[in-house]
């Protein structure tokens, strides 16, 4: 727990001297207005609470991808990991932290999307808080969860920027950030079945109507699923990427 | 002449920097793929509003946004340069600062050009965007006339972060969520107050994507893309007296080789 500690304290001083980490939290409101556009050029008023749910989700993947997708990369580049890999604390609860941190600041995006909202001039009721609350929870955890796998794997790619790059949009199209997985082919299905976000978005979305929510226990435990499948290929991956690293010599850049 | 010589220069700079970043199956399934992924969320908003002609005008404004992200990372590239530390060497030689930084970027140029053909031609026709060969053909120079001019606006855009390198992402990033929201992308110009439609008058994408709306609609291109030429051109003279106020500056307070603020 000491550990994980630590890993939050040092990623809060991280993020105060690096405001580019965070870059989705300045683009979130613009986007949150281009979409409040959109619906109300189409007189679409009930379709409001996609336009502001979409960019929260959008800046909480993006900033994992960008910035925790980083995290064990940028310690090889400033040559510390030799360093992290050799002291007795161990690295998993130390990567927990900083992921935690990261993830909770990227939950401001939902704050800044609703404030613009009622710049827009625009209410936007919550009838269902409590699972508002839960679902808002668990994508957090999903995400912390499936940040942990990113920054494994970036560790091994050529370019993670490439990838980077084009992990956003794709997954913004299977996780129905703001268009529902429903309307897509019947064919993508098994695929955003898989994409956490899928779940998340359709929660958070229906918390948000005044009708019930239907089979919440049954598609929140999916979510948690994919957090729990996230969190142990997470694990698995930073031991196998740290012995790798290891055998090949490779724990510093030359 | 020796303007040409130094941006010819500074292209091969370029195509070098976008061999190392990308490999064809790179460009072709991570980022051709991101694009056609961006290009359709937005497209589906058109479904999501049961309106095929919102459909259209979604997949087409969100295509010309496409280059305008892609041409926005210039703000990086520009970075690179002064990252490397080379600027010290570019100020004291005789050679243009603009015609370095104008030639640096420039592979985005061509690659947002691919991208967005692909996405209009290959993805549009599934959302009846529909092109004759004669408006096919005559899609490429419009579109290559919207990413330069888009271009030199980024180039000041990558002048002022030169200064400012930690934000370089931010600036980028921003400036394309405010192009895509009041450029006309995603709704009309007109749905904004006034003042908002003649500030981005001034902004080339906004007459590119004009001419490239009037082209799938059968109509003329023509005055969009004059449009687009000549407020390039403005933004390439301011591009070309930003960069001069950065040498200047950093030749008479130092900052020019360690100006990483």
């Amino acid at each position: 727990m000491r550990t994980v500690l630590t890993g939050c304290w040092y990623q809060l001083l991280v993020l105060r001297r690096s405001p580019a980490d965070l870059m989705a939290l300045f683009v979130a409101p613009v986007n949150t207005a281009v979409f409040l556009a959109i619906v109300r050029h189409a007189d679409r008023p009930d379709l409001v609470g996609h336009a502001v749910l979409a960019p929260g989700l959008m800046a909480l993947w993006a900033i994992a991808l960008i910035t925790c997708g980083e995290l064990i990369d940028a310690e090889r580049f400033g040559g510390t990991l030799e360093a992290l890999v050799a002291v007795p604390a161990r690295m998993l609860p130390l990567l927990t932290g900083r992921v935690v941190v990261v993830t909770t600041a990227s939950l401001f995006a939902f704050a800044e999307s609703w404030l613009v909202a009622v710049l827009f001039g625009l209410r936007v009721p919550i009838p269902h808080p409590a699972i508002f609350v839960i679902s808002m929870l668990g994508t957090a955890l999903a995400m912390a969860c499936w940040a942990g796998v990113m920054a494994s794997v970036f560790v091994l790619a050529r370019s993670a920027r490439i990838f980077q790059n084009a992990l956003g949009f794709p997954f913004f199209v299977l996780g129905g950030v703001l268009v529902p997985v429903a309307m897509l082919p019947d064919w993508v299905r098994p695929l955003t079945n898989v994409v956490f976000l899928s779940w998340s978005s359709d929660l958070l979305r229906d918390a948000l109507k005044t009708a019930p929510v239907q089979d919440f226990a049954g598609r929140l435990t999916a979510l948690l699923g994919l957090a729990a499948v996230g969190a142990g290929l997470g694990a698995y991956l930073l031991s196998a990427v740290l012995k790798r690293v290891r055998s090949l010599g490779t724990l510093t850049y030359a | 002449m020796h303007w040409i010589r130094v941006f010819a220069a500074s292209t091969v700079n370029a195509a070098a920097d976008f061999a190392a970043t990308y490999t064809w199956r790179t460009w072709t399934f991570a980022w051709l793929s991101r694009i056609i992924a961006q290009v359709l969320f937005f497209t589906l908003i058109g479904t999501l509003l049961g309106s095929p002609d919102k459909q259209r005008f979604l997949l087409i404004g969100a295509t010309v946004m496409a280059i305008v992200a892609e041409v926005l990372f210039t703000c990086a590239s520009s970075t690179w340069e002064r990252r490397a530390g080379t600027l010290p060497l570019l100020v004291a030689s005789p050679g243009d600062l603009l015609a370095v930084f104008a030639g640096r970027s420039i592979q985005w140029v061509p690659s947002s050009v691919a991208t967005s053909s692909v996405c209009l031609l290959v993805v549009g026709p599934f959302f009846g965007v529909h092109w004759t060969w004669g408006t096919a053909l005559a899609l490429v120079p419009v579109l290559v006339v919207t990413a330069v001019t888009t271009y030199c606006f980024a180039l000041v855009a990558g002048a002022f972060v030169l200064n400012a390198m930690d934000i370089r992402n931010i600036v980028a990033n921003v400036l394309g969520a405010l192009m895509t929201a009041f450029c006309g992308a995603v709704v009309p110009v007109s749905y904004w107050p006034g003042w908002v439609g003649q500030v981005v008058t001034l902004l080339p994408t906004t007459h590119g994507l004009r001419a490239v709306r009037a082209l799938a609609d059968g109509g003329n291109p023509v005055g969009g893309c004059v449009a687009a030429l000549l407020t390039g051109v403005l933004w390439l003279v301011v591009a070309r007296l930003v960069l001069h106020r950065l040498a200047e500056h950093g030749r008479r307070d130092g900052t020019i080789e360690f100006g990483d603020s």
